[in-house]
């Protein structure tokens, strides 16, 4: 076990998980849409929180219409 | 969905010290990705362990995904025992964490947090370079993309 140990935990691992999560967030990164958050950038702390309730009232009603549409 | 409001209000009409974290954190930073719950860190001394509690009760919280009846009180006792509390409550979703992985405690975490007004309140939320590190710790894969998100939010704000 303790050599199982060494052996995650070595710098060599460790060094390859942190470029392998570099190389996906780099992917993710491409896919960004950079307008939104310029957008967001504009607004004041507060209108962002506002405006992500809204988003989350808007999700919820999304759900619900799912589920009464699965129950016809 | 959470009422930020009133549990912003509710912590600080308390004066429990806390820190912003996670999705709600990045929302203050410009993210626009969905989050659906708040998550906390709060300072473990006794006196902020009982004003927690009593900021919480209005809200009825409850172990989130418990089944209805188990006895749980989410008392100042149940928060010494314990550390990191998944909530559901009458305002939505609570996370209230003792420490993170990747940036420990409230102590540790409030060198790295700016304090902002949300909703009429001063609180803390942590700082961006901070959120990030703390996701990069975390290592979970549903966070690499609002990692990426968060880093592309530090290159296009004005002071990044």
């Amino acid at each position: 076990m303790a050599e199982l140990y060494r052996h995650c935990y070595s710098p060599a691992v460790l060094s390859a998980t942190s470029d392998s999560m570099d190389a996906v967030v780099r992917e993710y990164r491409k896919g960004i849409d950079r307008t939104l958050i310029q957008r967001n950038l504009t607004l004041s702390v507060e209108e962002r929180f506002r405006q992500l309730m809204q988003l989350q009232r808007f999700a919820e009603e999304l759900r619900r219409a799912g589920r009464a549409a699965e129950r016809k | 969905m959470i009422d930020f409001e009133a549990v912003l209000r509710g912590l600080a009409g308390e004066r429990v010290r806390f820190i912003v974290i996670g999705g709600a954190a990045a929302t203050a930073h410009g993210s626009a990705r969905l989050t659906q719950d708040l998550d906390v860190v709060y300072e473990r001394s006794p006196t902020n362990i009982a004003s927690l509690v009593r900021a919480l009760e209005p809200f009825a919280p409850y172990l989130r995904g418990a089944p209805p009846g188990l006895p749980f009180r989410f008392d100042v006792e149940t928060v010494k025992h314990g550390l990191n509390f998944t909530l559901t409550t009458m305002a939505g979703d609570l996370d209230v964490l003792g420490e993170i992985v990747g940036g420990g405690g409230y102590d540790a975490l409030s060198p790295h947090s700016q304090r902002l007004e949300l909703f009429g309140v001063e609180c803390l939320v942590l700082g961006l370079d901070k959120l990030i590190d703390v996701k990069r710790a975390a290592g979970r894969p549903k966070d690499l993309e609002a990692i990426a998100e968060l880093e592309e939010i530090r290159d296009l704000r004005p002071s990044g």
